[in-house]
């Protein structure tokens, strides 16, 4: 993220936590709290504590970012690697995990139109082992034929989303369940990767024996004592290879009959 | 097949909300949420993410190159050895960090001495964001993920247990050079330590002998240098030959990086070194003589070295002479003959009015007209030179290794803003940085030349911008002189070739360089006879200085 970049993100998550934006420019933000978000952000209990027991009237902060270098003004200087920054990615992440949207299709007649039911899971797949890489992935499930579509979340990006139903359409009912619907997908998942190309692990593999067999020669001829036990588990959860799926949001997208994610 | 772990938390929350048809979360928000994920997600198993998080931290190549070697090639083990004021601890904080962002990282134990506790702490939380406490409670072991302590609190009861019982995912060791030996507690409590990646921090790897290197690697990976009677038997023993040492410094640099001075790309400001030769004054003079006269009639024949001591501290100040002399006649072994000679050299220290050296210290002082860090050995000499100074209106501050971290810090500072003078003693280094000062005088000199180093390494570090300036103060005729001009200069100490001393000396089976020269100047019966051994020590230091440099050249062509 460069720091324009940021300050868009920054602008984007207040408004939509319907916080007041107070200033907005050049390489500074300046935002009015509500009382969720200091809640989340400002990490002070006691405060939020004694207002209530007191039924006092609560006080939000003010925050100021700058995404600029700038020392005539005050505030909280805000790049990539600030803690600040960091807490309101942790914050945007479990703020928003659950969803269900109907697209806002614009229906001219008073005829109600079918909107498709679709399973949207969002999620990272990590590879470890003594060393790490992230790969996004995004994948959608029409519960009623089972057309499976990856890269999702850019198409979807394109549309119109609301958590309203809008006027003169209606929901189908899937005829997949949701519970099945996830497990075809985990399964679409199991099938990739077992396809995929895993050098990464069988080079771990390779540094892990190499270190195993230097571990075995320090102990030849001696008694294997919990040092040597320590190690030898030391060893596995250094190289290990691994892979971790977290699905970081998802949920069921309704879309007109004649959206495509091609 | 590789084992999937598949994180079904969000799956059952999901399902629960489908069934009661919500609570339902803000779209724009959730998109908001995959593009930091996005931000946050790990492109490639190799490379470093670090520096990206860092913008405020001006990283030198030197650093950023060894925390990306250590991550790439070193798979997160290895010795950092970095000679001093090249920043060990940026590297390291860089690599933590490095692994932290990767999320390999959570609980991290940090061990260093006592005195730096706080000074870690802090410079991982302002430097590198990363959330470090000092430990100062038993159950913060475990209430915390990143944890700074010093190794004496760690290995005691009832830490060492509850610490026994964790599973680290990364471990710093600071001046890991106190684990060289592999019979200690520290050694034993080190090594029982359940590491997933872990760095030793040392500036001397190697003090004496090569079996250091032997302990320290096979603490981070057993069995990587074989097992030690292997070890002595390949590398140790009289027969090796020259393709053996090649051997193993090939083998310990996969799992040690030592970045020197010279081969960094950075611009060192110049040293410049005068040597002072300052002459006795007629009554200390008489002192150094008699002493010398004593050594050669065979007197104080129960303290074999202790001649030399006088010799030396005569050197350096009617006081510390005054000291050793006294504690002699207190100690119950002395001889009466000692006794009585001893007496009489505190009655000749009467006739000593100032010493021939504190009046060139404030000669010079006032010349430089700027801050100056004066190094003694000798604590009755930093006590004397404070009450000196002051007689001709210098302000001073004194600084001893044993002082807390926080009177360290105290004394820095009054030295950075109100002092002209600091007056250390030795030791009196670790860990402090004085970039703001350009002139060390060394009062007299260490015998054992690493402790020079790092001595000009207070000041010759990074964050200097200006020229450094060494003065060495010699008595005239003395071993002072005999050291500086028979050892010293001839191996060019004071210029370049220090940093590569510690490993010649570990070559050379040179275990330990002070009490050599001690026995030299103990035992030869004239100074020609001084003159000719250490003519032959310098002689060997040199050939192989030679000789590694041509290896050096080679191995770059």
């Amino acid at each position: 993220m460069q720091q324009h970049e940021i300050q868009r993100y920054l602008e984007r998550f207040f408004a939509a936590n319907q916080c007041e934006i107070l200033r907005n420019e050049d390489g500074l933000l300046q935002t009015k709290l509500t009382v969720d978000l200091d809640k989340r952000l400002m990490n002070r209990p006691f405060y939020w504590h004694y207002i209530e027991k007191t039924g006092g009237i609560p006080e939000t902060m003010t925050l100021t970012f700058k995404t600029k270098k700038n020392d005539k003004e005050p505030g909280e200087f805000i790049h990539v690697g600030s803690p600040r920054l960091h807490q309101i990615f942790q914050t945007a992440k479990k703020m928003a995990s659950f969803l269900r949207l109907y697209e806002q299709i614009e229906n001219k007649n008073t005829e109600y139109v079918p909107l498709v039911p679709w399973l949207v899971l969002n999620m990272k797949i990590s590879y470890i082992c003594d060393l790490k890489k992230d790969v996004l992935h995004s994948f959608a499930l029409q519960l009623i034929t089972g057309q499976m579509c990856t890269n999702a979340i850019e198409r979807l990006k394109t549309v119109k989303l609301s958590p309203k139903l809008p006027d003169f359409t209606f929901p189908l009912t899937p005829l997949i369940q949701p519970k099945s619907g996830l497990r075809r997908i985990k399964n679409y998942i199991y099938d990739m990767l077992e396809k995929e190309n895993d050098d990464w692990a069988e080079q771990a593999i390779e540094r892990w024996n190499k270190d195993l067999a230097l571990l075995e020669r320090f102990y030849e001829n001696k008694e294997k004592n919990e040092a040597y036990y320590n190690e030898k588990e030391a060893l596995r959860r250094q190289y290990e290879p691994k892979i971790k799926i977290e699905i970081i949001n998802g949920g069921i997208v309704y879309l007109g009959k004649h959206f495509s994610f091609a | 097949m590789v084992a999937i772990e598949f994180d079904e938390t969000w799956e059952e929350k999901f399902l629960e909300r489908y069934a009661n048809d919500g609570p339902w979360d803000n779209w724009e928000i959730a998109q908001l949420a995959l593009e930091s994920e996005q931000e946050l997600a790990i492109p490639d198993f190799d490379g470093l993410q670090a520096p990206k998080h860092l913008p405020h931290l001006h990283i030198l190549p030197h650093q950023l190159k060894t925390a990306q070697q250590v991550v790439e090639n070193m798979h997160g083990k290895a010795i950092l050895a970095d000679e001093v004021g090249l920043g060990k601890t940026i590297e390291a904080g860089l690599i933590l960090k490095e692994y932290m962002i990767r999320g390999l990282v959570k609980k991290a134990l940090i061990l260093v001495p006592a005195s730096l506790v706080i000074q870690w702490v802090n410079e991982l939380n302002e430097k590198f964001y990363i959330p470090a406490v000092a430990q100062k409670k038993a159950y913060m072991w475990t209430q915390y993920d990143v944890i700074v302590s010093s190794l004496d609190t760690a290995k005691r009861k009832p830490h060492s247990d509850i610490i026994f019982s964790q599973n680290w995912d990364f471990i710093i060791i600071d001046e890991a050079h106190k684990l060289k030996n592999r019979k200690t507690k520290n050694y034993a409590f080190v090594q029982q330590l359940k590491k997933r990646f872990c760095l030793l921090l040392t500036a001397t790897p190697i003090q004496n002998k090569l079996e250091e290197i032997f302990n320290l690697v096979s603490l981070l990976k057993p069995g990587y240098l074989g097992n030690i009677d292997e070890f002595h038997q390949e590398f140790n023993s009289k027969k090796r030959k020259p393709e053996d040492d090649a051997k193993l410094k090939t083998l310990i640099q996969n799992v040690m990086i030592r970045n020197r001075r010279q081969e960094t790309d950075l611009d060192w400001p110049t040293r410049h070194v005068k040597n002072i030769f300052i002459p006795f004054s007629k009554a200390e003079k008489q002192i150094y003589e008699k002493i010398s006269k004593a050594k050669k009639n065979n007197l104080l024949s129960e303290h074999p070295l202790s001649l030399l001591t006088l010799q030396r501290e005569i050197c350096s100040s009617r006081e510390a002479l005054f000291f050793t002399l006294k504690k002699m006649i207190e100690q119950e072994k002395t001889s009466e003959q000692t006794k009585q000679f001893a007496a009489e050299l505190i009655h000749d220290l009467q006739s000593i009015k100032e010493h021939a050296k504190a009046k060139k210290l404030v000669e010079l002082i006032k010349e430089i007209n700027s801050k100056v860090l004066v190094f003694t050995e000798y604590r009755a000499t930093q006590l004397y030179l404070q009450w000196y100074l002051k007689q001709h209106g210098i302000t001073s501050v004194p600084f001893q290794g044993g002082f807390r971290r926080s009177k360290k810090d105290w004394m820095t500072q009054l030295f950075k803003n109100h002092a002209q003078v600091l007056i250390a003693t030795e030791a009196g280094g670790e860990g402090i940085n004085l970039q703001f000062c350009q002139h060390v005088v060394n009062y007299d000199l260490p015998w054992n030349p690493m402790r020079i180093e790092q001595r000009i390494g207070r000041i010759h570090r990074i964050g200097q911008e200006k020229d450094v300036h060494i003065y060495n103060f010699t008595i005239e005729n003395t071993i002072e002189e005999h050291i500086l001009k028979l050892l010293y200069e001839k191996i060019q100490l004071f210029e370049t070739t220090i940093g590569k001393l510690d490993e010649i000396l570990a070559k050379l089976e040179l275990t330990n360089l002070e009490d050599y020269v001690q026995n030299i100047f103990h035992e030869s019966e004239s100074d020609g006879e001084i003159k000719i051994k250490l003519d032959n020590l310098t002689e060997l230091i040199n050939f192989q200085l030679r000789l590694q440099k041509e290896e050096e050249k080679h191995a770059a062509t």
